[in-house]
């Protein structure tokens, strides 16, 4: 029932939205939803927590997985609901009230296809979940109708569609692997998990392949992510930080699962194998993209392109604390560049400009903006006291465990040097005297409120890791089949 | 006819009509070859429900035929006629080079299903590479075309090719999820038809090539 509540929250509210007649009608129902979404994620999360491994209902079925998912999903959404309020009213304040309300209705659409993704047993069912959220998001990020806009948005459906059609084939392939064994349950999750030791190897072996560059191609791993700092760089912010803060983990939960079903059919070493080498080569890219980066948003979507490789190492690496450090990391990555993302809205709207060049003095001009902005760089870049600096330590701790040496050590290399080329940008954004005709004052002030949310919940992490957080975890690490 | 002669023989027609996407140049007889095709695929459904007795793939043909034979390209003929471009620019690979391409992938696609057709005790293992060959050659016509149409046409044949695959391995995946994939299928069209008219408004042209502004 909870999961029906839950799914139903978000597409109440993109249907409503879309009758709506006032503005301020549409800015309740959107703010509402987003608040009720959290919270009733969070019952469902403290649920699982305190004991009841599974809730399900028919097609629709939530564990650990994707409680923390489904958390980080509504939590997020919050975050950036409240923000887009506040941002569209300042960006969008002369626009017709139809677009506005086309705004609320697919962002709502856009976090119910998130939640059905995570919430449901059957992978074809979350393939058709996870096409949604490109359909959904593909008129926002087109939402400013620029030249440009309109590059990025064919660019992010054509590629995204080509790529999961292919992560189509991996699952058909799976289910045919299946379907000899069970028949037409073979799609269940659970059921695949069941006879994963009876399934034919070779067949999986390909079907992973496919699963891989299909739902890698929607979680930004390279080569395929050349859609995403177009797509993230263009959307408006709100819509950014919803991107690169939680679909690129919704590409990840898809790969989780079918890791799981792959790593009992055809042992750890192959899907590790592959996963190192597209999280290295999308760690190398983006690093050299950061060195020489002028526009900030496209620096921070490169950023996500690097998070994405460390994740993608983290599951590779494996081993007790390879998955924890990842799962951890996507948390972690979504609480610091969506909050960074939003950030970056008031920027665009104070300075007018998305040239790193063009931002001088930022701590003086917009104080609060400012400081968020300086707190959420240094988390992303890795540096304690924040969670970030925690699940690298855990994810390259794994990696000397289990792998090679030469593995994590590039892996490091090529961290610090996305490192120094962040460094140098943001350096010159935030310090360094205002241009004159600049009034100071941030440009919203209630709207970003919340991210202090995601600074405290950053630090928490860095600083502590209590057993309450530890025994989820575990949870999870017992649904993708990890011995503890 | 035998079951298996009849699939055989409309994975081949299948597969033809992925080759001649690549060598027709003008987009209308593109869009009529992605219509042909999609009826070989409803056809295919049909004769699977009637030999392999799965009824609801009935159901499943018919919507092939309404979406994929009758609305979808008739949304690409309109959007042909209305920008007024009749021929496909020349793409990355010519003709003749990209047909030694296909060819090629024809090979790689009987090595890559040799694990599934090895396996497969259905009549209609046998047709599997060649609808597998054509989701490789949908792929290389989405990367190898630079009109936004053919683009789409190329991924269209590359989703028709994966039902292809999934029809003659297993008799097709559960109703409930083609459903929902023929629904997002649909959608994206919609979608990609109101990028080309926009595509054409904002650049005076359908090659992808002149959107470059972001790079880096």
């Amino acid at each position: 029932m909870i999961l029906i509540l839950l799914l139903s929250i978000p597409a109440l509210a993109s249907a409503l939205i879309s009758r709506c007649r006032k503005r301020e009608m549409a800015e309740g129902i959107h703010l509402s939803a987003s608040i009720l979404s959290l919270v009733t994620a969070g019952v469902v999360a403290a649920w699982i927590w305190s004991g009841q491994a599974v809730i399900q209902l028919s097609l629709l079925r939530a564990d650990a997985l994707s409680a923390f998912m489904a958390a980080i999903i509504t939590f997020v959404g919050a975050i950036a609901g409240i923000y887009a309020v506040g941002y569209m009213r300042l960006e969008s304040d002369k626009s017709p009230f139809p677009r506005v309300r086309l705004f609320y209705t697919l962002f709502q659409l856009f976090v119910f296809t998130m939640l059905l993704a995570v919430t449901t047993d059957n992978l074809g069912l979350m393939w058709v979940a996870i096409e949604g959220t490109t359909l959904a998001t593909v008129f926002l990020v087109n939402f400013h109708d620029t030249h440009t806009g309109l590059e990025a948005a064919y660019k992010y459906l054509m590629i995204s569609s080509v790529g999961i059609a292919l992560a189509f084939m991996g699952t058909v392939l799976v289910y045919y692997a299946a379907a000899t064994e069970v028949g037409e349950i073979g799609l269940s999750w659970t059921a695949l998990i069941a006879i994963a030791a009876r399934l034919d190897p070779n067949v999986v072996k390909l079907a992973f392949l496919f699963i891989l560059i299909g739902y890698g191609t929607k979680a930004g791993l390279a080569p395929m992510h050349t859609w995403l700092p177009d797509a993230h760089s263009e959307a408006p912010a709100p819509i950014s930080a919803l991107m690169s803060g939680v679909l690129l983990n919704v590409g990840f939960y898809a790969l989780i699962r079918f890791k799981a079903v792959t790593d009992i059919s055809v042992g750890p070493a192959f899907s590790s194998t592959w996963l190192m080498r597209f999280g290295l080569l999308s760690l190398g890219l983006a690093a050299a993209f950061l060195v020489s980066q002028r526009n900030y948003k496209r620096m921070l979507a490169y950023s996500s392109v690097e998070h994405t490789g460390i994740v993608a190492l983290g599951l590779g690496f494996g081993g007790y604390w390879g998955i924890v450090g990842a799962l951890l990391h996507m948390l972690n990555h979504a609480l610091s560049k969506s909050m960074l993302f939003i950030l970056s809205g008031s920027i665009l709207l104070k300075y007018r400009t998305t040239e790193i060049r063009g931002i001088r003095g930022l701590l003086k001009a917009a104080p609060w903006t400012g400081a968020a902005f300086l707190c959420g760089i240094i988390a992303l870049l890795g540096l304690p006291p924040f969670g970030l600096f925690m699940s690298e330590f855990m994810i390259f701790r794994a990696g000397f465990e289990t792998q090679s040496a030469a593995y994590p050590v590039t892996g490091i290399a090529l961290i610090a040097l996305a490192f120094a080329g962040m460094l140098g940008s943001v350096n010159s954004m935030l310090y360094g005297r205002p241009s004159g005709e600049l009034d100071s004052g941030d440009p919203l002030r209630w709207p970003i409120a919340p991210v202090a949310l995601n600074v405290i919940l950053l630090a928490g992490l860095g600083l502590t890791f209590p057993d309450a957080v530890r025994t989820f975890f575990d949870q999870v690490l017992k649904v993708v089949g990890m011995p503890l | 006819v035998s079951f298996a002669r009849l699939a055989n023989f409309l994975s081949f027609l299948f597969l033809l009509m992925s080759f001649l996407l690549i060598v027709r140049n003008s987009l209308a007889a593109q869009v009529r070859m992605f219509a042909v095709q999609s009826g070989v695929l409803a056809v295919l459904a049909a004769v699977v429900a009637y030999f392999g007795a799965r009824w609801e793939l009935f159901s499943v043909a018919l919507v092939i035929a309404i979406i994929k034979v009758i609305v979808i390209p008739s949304v690409l003929t309109r959007a042909v006629s209305k920008i007024g471009i009749q021929r496909a620019v020349a793409p990355y690979l010519g003709a003749s080079a990209a047909l030694g391409i296909c060819a090629l992938l024809v090979v790689v696609a009987f090595y890559a299903m040799a694990p599934v057709t090895s396996s497969n005790r259905l009549p209609t293992a046998d047709g599997i590479p060649l609808a597998f060959a054509g989701v490789l050659i949908g792929l290389f016509t989405t990367v190898n075309r630079r009109r936004a149409l053919t683009q789409i046409l190329g991924f269209l044949m590359l989703e028709n090719s994966i039902f292809m695959v999934a029809l003659l391995a297993t008799y097709g995946v559960p109703l409930i999820v083609e459903m929902g994939v023929f629904l997002d299928v649909l959608v994206a069209v919609l979608i990609l038809e109101v990028f080309v008219y926009r595509i054409k408004e904002n650049f005076d042209s359908i090659d992808v090539k002149q959107m470059g502004a972001l790079r880096g």
